[in-house]
């Protein structure tokens, strides 16, 4: 199994594609926001800042889907002692952190239009809230512990524990909200999403998709070269 | 255009925020790159 | 088997015993809470009968998860968690053994001491024996979610605000369910849901945190 996660063969194929990637990011965001802000209509009842949904859902989708995959990449390395698995799964988090911040804020921006005020206490809003907390902490672990062995097996740990927590806080949360209901919460039932809308919602998907993917191959690319340095320093002075 | 009716301000602020968040990991990543690879090769010779 | 859980229980709960600290320090720190919420929020008793339930369960949370880094500190410094590894016992159950030393010790006595200690915040009596039931159901999950987290981060020398950080969120689900049952006791609806459910999260800890647990201290004990 060792062989197959030679990082030779990794950064290989990482610079083939990456070109590809981010041509393809730069096209999807370009299509992307000419549909969310030009083509696509106003809201019949939010208006133009329903525009705001184009760039929050995306951001939200890859906050949950990126912890997802983090935590395969942890279940793999746990599995496989694949090196290359505990190098994804680090460098995913500071990405997945930002996507989730950036959900929240937009959704606090979104919210003050909509409901009057910067933050509600809506369970899709909180359960992203701790989704966020889960991120700092793993990536809190990673910083806190120097031995990048042991930092690794830890993390592992502290990601499967969090994606076991996730649908229970999503569920706790939903509970919780149900049972404090504040009057006046929009909901996305009451606009439904048209067609026309819909498109440029994928395409947008697709973009931060597409960009997280560019981003994550940089980010192991330089982690590999971090570490490969690491080796080399550490070789030189048990030389001495 | 009435800027005020339609909150152009707010998904100004929305996507001027995304565009910032999104620009300042990409370039913090990229100048790591950068970085550890230029670092690699001065160590490699 | 048997008879070294119950040992090694034994040895927990007498060390406990005499090194005092762990509970008497918790207690405190309710105590240190109990007077903080009046002056942060003001004395206004009927806003005060409104918070009671969830202030008393977060300052329950807060103080066993401050008792958190303690759990295998010791242990793990002397030495005596690298013997207990060798032991003819799964590591597995020598760590939910620890567990069960640290609840007996410090969470069920909290959760018996903090309802009556919130009619300070005017908490309605009629809600006592709920919030006795709901304390009780969740405090082995408290424990155990605050051993998982002392036991990853048992080998680092500032691990307190990591440890918190790593165990807040979850414990979210465990202080919805416990004060849903206390806040639907006061409404028309029944809070027996509420406390199966969780007795639930009470039972997926009870297999996931030895499990983690063990798997941190081993990778520390390397």
């Amino acid at each position: 199994m060792q062989k197959f996660a030679n990082p030779v063969v990794f950064l290989k194929l990482a610079n083939a594609v990456l070109p590809w990637v981010w041509v393809l990011t730069a096209l999807l965001f370009a299509i992307g926001l000419y549909g969310a802000l030009v083509s696509t209509p106003p809201d019949a009842v939010q208006g133009e800042a329903m525009r705001i949904m184009y760039i929050h859902v995306p951001a939200a989708w890859m906050g949950l889907f990126v912890y997802v995959l983090m935590a395969g990449f942890s279940a793999v390395a746990l599995v496989y002692r694949h090196p290359l698995a505990d190098a994804a799964a680090k460098t995913a988090a500071p990405l997945g952190a930002m996507f989730c911040f950036l959900a929240l804020a937009t959704g606090s921006i979104w919210g003050k239009p909509m409901w009057g005020t910067w933050w509600v206490w809506d369970a899709r809003l909180t359960s992203m809230f701790v989704l966020m907390l889960l991120y700092m902490g793993y990536v809190a672990v990673w910083n806190a512990i120097d031995d990048p062995h042991l930092a690794a097996k830890i993390a592992r740990i502290i990601a499967l524990v969090g994606v076991i927590n996730i649908p229970i806080v999503k569920f706790s949360v939903d509970w919780w909200n149900t049972l404090h209901q504040p009057a006046s919460v929009f909901t996305m039932k009451g606009s439904k999403i048209d067609p026309s809308m819909l498109w440029a919602l994928l395409v947008m998907a697709l973009a931060y998709t597409f960009l997280f993917l560019a981003l994550h191959l940089v980010s192991m690319r330089s982690e590999i070269a971090a570490r490969k340095l690491r080796q080399l320093r550490s070789n030189e002075i048990g030389a001495r | 255009m009435d800027w005020a009716a339609h909150n152009a301000g707010y998904v100004l602020a929305a996507y001027g925020l995304s565009c910032v968040g999104l620009v300042a990991i990409a370039l913090f990543i990229i100048l790591q790159d950068r970085k550890n690879a230029k670092a690699l090769r001065q160590q490699k010779d | 088997m048997w008879q070294s859980c119950k040992a090694l229980l034994w040895r927990d709960v007498q060390l406990a015993q005499r090194q005092g600290g762990g509970l008497g320090a918790a207690l405190a720190f309710i105590l240190a809470v109990l007077v903080l919420v009046p002056i942060s929020v003001g004395p206004d008793l009927a806003l005060l009968q409104r918070l009671a339930p969830g202030l008393m369960w977060l300052s329950l949370l807060l103080a066993v998860l401050l008792t958190a880094d303690r759990m295998f500190q010791q242990d793990f410094e002397d030495g005596s968690l690298d013997l207990m590894t060798m032991a003819a016992l799964p590591f597995e159950l020598v760590v939910l053994t620890k567990f069960l030393g640290h609840w007996l010790t410090v969470s069920l006595p909290l959760a018996l001491i903090a309802p009556p200690l919130g009619l300070m915040l005017n908490l309605d009596v009629a809600s006592l024996p709920i919030l006795w039931l709901s304390m009780f159901a969740g405090s082995l999950a408290l424990s155990l979610l605050a051993g998982l987290g002392g036991a990853v981060t048992v080998g680092l020398r500032r691990g307190g605000l990591l440890v918190s950080l790593l165990i807040m969120p979850l414990y979210v689900p465990v202080l919805i369910f416990g004060v849903s049952a206390t806040t639907m006791m006061m409404g028309p609806q029944s809070p027996v849901p509420s406390l199966l459910i969780l007795v639930a999260i009470t039972l997926v800890s009870l297999v996931v945190a030895p499990l983690a647990s063990a798997a941190a201290l081993r990778a520390y004990l390397q």
